[in-house]
């Protein structure tokens, strides 16, 4: 089997999407993609959401909201490229997005002020997601980085966030916005027996959800009305982005049955997709390669040598716990390995396989990136 | 709290809802809560919200539909998609069959609700409420805590944005729902920083916007307390220091491992008490290796002790 090697495939991609369950360290794993990438010369963008704190800070990352900052790697003197990275803020993505688009000041105030938008930016479903691939596009197209990293959304609906710019699209589509916008004047017979129904659906809308939500949406409509073909042109090339042969889909996951599980559904929706699989790392992985091993025969002689002071009952009780926790280890490896044969099998041919083991403590500094890095980047076995 | 009283507690509840980081168990926790509640002879519903891929199917081997299905005595199991509930919350407010048809094939409707912020989250949680006027307690297994969040949240929003009209009263009697002292939340944790931290902003974003009627009842899942004594934790740092072979490390490694796990288990455990205000039930680790039915049942075991039930009373073939 020969091995891929992950230098090499990371020096051809200019845009590496994570995605993955929750819990399974899909930020730890990209920003460590992102820091082995700046310590080999490149300048990298690492485009995350609500990261763990520690992590957070250890990329410098406090209260910079959609601000891109860069990560200062001076205490890593070999480093030669630049680590820059950007916590997103949905809210003010939209928000910018509006005012991009809008096609005069006045139109992008009183869509900023109009009371279904102020809702809808806030809640509606998958508006981070969205916002997610908006400010990716931003990034990418900046030619400010030459990687950026994307940390995903933990979506519930797998690959959500890569139609949710379509979504946006579909509900401003001229023939909705018509529809809302002017009931009752159409001609023609067809139209007008249509008529009917529509303004028969229009008023049930009305009793269903209140007269001034639809008066509230008619005028939001109204101002969104000059910005359908900036969202569609945008929503194609977000589409060309994420299906360029220089993006690649790393899926993250952890040993678990449930976190496999997820990890099979995306490599399955990636290939339907037609998206370019880069491979999948599993996280968190325990190994234990000896078995049957006895902790007084392996340890006992080094303990007493070592023990000093400590009393003899002491050295008994710890070797008797080793040789437990051993145990233990060697069957979560065992169960482990069994689940991964499953993955593997059913995620053939979906690019690289890579094994991350379980870190000692949680990785919040740039060393431990470092670590977790050079692990990633290890010669691969294919799926 | 006591694991008796967190586990009678939520028994005694009309509405359970579970929620937690991704990957801490929180389906596991839905799953085995509703079986105990069964097992008490309680008509029980387990629902999953809108999930493409129903996790606890192969525990219980039925695929779950939006009109729950019998799975065990007592305990029926349902999937509220967004679709069917959709259609089940126009039937609710609109008055004739014909008219929710003819407002539900409108192809402007589909991507006007498609959109309208908030309204899977209405229809959803509608379906939830109207579940809980059949049975004596409805478990739900909610998506991860951000999610669930603006989902339990989604009242708020609606009152504001529906000034007028059936929503805006649905929306005020699900808020009556969230408020009821009989409905609660339960959060899964892990003995992790990370998930640790998430619980506690969750739950104390949760308070500030006034969504919690009670305390919710967290359960640190895969939790050991420490077990060595200061000795023994010296000696294995100063084997940890020691020249180690490769097979030697392994076993060290192994009981540093423990230790680790050990000590995060304790600070969790203080952390949240101290956070919170109230203390995290511990429910100990699942042998490796098991399925998801194991695992399940494991969990269900474990916390049906603390309600007087024993191992064949609460397992399941």
């Amino acid at each position: 089997m020969e091995l891929i090697d992950l230098d090499a495939w990371l020096d051809r991609t200019r845009l590496v999407v994570c995605v993955g369950s929750g819990g399974v360290g899909k930020t730890t794993t990209s920003a460590s993609i992102g820091l082995y990438a700046a310590r080999r010369g490149r300048r990298v963008m690492v485009l995350t959401i609500d990261p763990a704190r520690r992590l957070a800070n250890s990329l410098g990352l406090q209260q910079f909201g959609n601000n891109e900052h860069r990560v200062d790697l001076s205490v890593l003197p070999d480093a030669q490229g630049e680590l820059w990275a950007m916590m997103l803020d949905s809210r003010s993505t939209f928000d910018a997005l509006i005012a991009r688009v809008a096609p005069t000041p006045a139109a992008r105030d009183r869509i900023l002020d109009n009371h279904v938008y102020r809702h809808m930016a806030d809640t509606f479903a998958g508006s981070q997601d969205y916002m997610a691939t908006e400010k990716l596009f931003d990034i990418v197209t900046s030619g400010k980085y030459d990687l950026v990293v994307l940390d995903t959304p933990p979506v519930k609906n797998a690959l959500d966030f890569l139609e949710s710019p379509g979504r946006l699209v579909n509900f401003l589509d001229e023939r909705v916005l018509k529809w809302f916008l002017e009931p009752a004047q159409r001609g023609g017979l067809a139209a007008r027996l249509m008529q009917g129904t529509s303004t028969l659906v229009y008023k049930l809308l009305g009793y269903v959800f209140g007269d001034d939500f639809l008066e509230d949406l008619s005028s939001f409509f109204r101002d969104f009305q000059g910005l359908y073909d900036g969202f569609v042109e945008r929503h194609d090339k977000v589409v060309r982005l994420f299906s360029s042969e220089q993006t690649s889909f790393v899926t993250v996951c952890a040993p678990t049955e449930s976190s496999l599980d997820v990890a099979i559904f995306f490599q399955d929706e990636l290939q339907k997709r037609q998206l370019p699989r880069g491979g999948v790392v599993v996280n968190q992985v325990h190994r234990c390669a000896g078995d049957a091993h006895d902790a007084r025969a392996v340890l006992g002689k080094l303990a007493g040598t070592v023990r000093g002071d400590l009393p003899d009952q002491t050295v008994a009780s710890v070797l008797a716990r080793l040789g437990m926790a051993h145990k233990r280890l060697h069957a979560i490896t065992e169960a482990e390995q069994a689940m991964t044969a499953r993955l593997r099998v059913a995620a053939a041919g979906g690019g690289f396989y890579q094994e991350v083991e379980r870190q000692e403590a949680d990785v919040h500094d740039l060393a431990a990136l470092t670590r977790v890095g050079q692990r990633i980047f290890r010669p691969a076995s294919p799926l | 709290m006591s694991q008796d009283n967190a586990v009678s507690q939520l028994l005694d509840s009309r509405l359970v809802m579970v929620t937690g980081k991704g990957g801490t168990g929180k389906t596991t926790y839905a799953g085995a809560l509703a079986v105990l509640a069964a097992r008490k002879g309680l008509r029980t519903c387990l629902c999953e919200v809108d999930v493409q891929r129903p996790s606890l199917t192969s525990v219980f081997r039925v695929e779950p539909k939006f009109t729950p299905v019998r799975i065990q005595p007592d305990l029926d199991f349902a999937n509220l998609s967004w679709d069917e509930a959709l259609h089940a919350y126009i039937e609710s407010v609109v008055p004739s069959r014909r008219v929710t048809n003819l407002i539900l094939s409108n192809p402007v409707v589909g991507r006007f609700l498609d959109f309208t912020p908030g309204s899977r989250e209405m229809v959803v949680l509608s379906a939830i409420g109207a579940l809980v006027e059949r049975y004596d307690l409805v478990v739900v297994d909610m998506p991860a805590s951000g999610h669930a969040f603006s989902l339990l949240d989604i009242t708020r929003s609606a009152l504001g944005l529906f000034r007028s009209g059936p929503v805006r009263q649905r929306a005020t009697e699900l808020k009556g729902l969230l408020a009821d002292a009989r409905t609660r939340l339960v959060f899964v944790a892990l003995p992790e920083e990370m998930v640790v931290n998430e619980t506690v902003e969750t739950v104390q974003k949760m308070r500030n916007f006034g969504l919690l009627a009670r305390d919710p009842v967290v359960f640190l899942n895969r939790a050991t307390l420490p077990s060595l004594t200061d000795a023994e934790r010296a000696l294995l740092g100063r084997l940890w220091e020691a020249p180690l072979d490769a097979t030697q490390r392994e076993f060290v490694l192994a009981g540093r491992w423990e230790d680790a796990l050990e000590q995060a288990t304790a600070h969790s455990q203080t952390h949240l008490a101290a956070q919170l205000g109230f203390g995290p039930v511990l429910v100990p680790p699942a042998a490796p290796g098991g399925t998801p039915k194991d695992i399940v049942e494991g969990v269900a075991v474990t916390l049906g002790r603390a309600v007087g039930l024993t191992r064949r009373e609460v397992a399941w073939s």
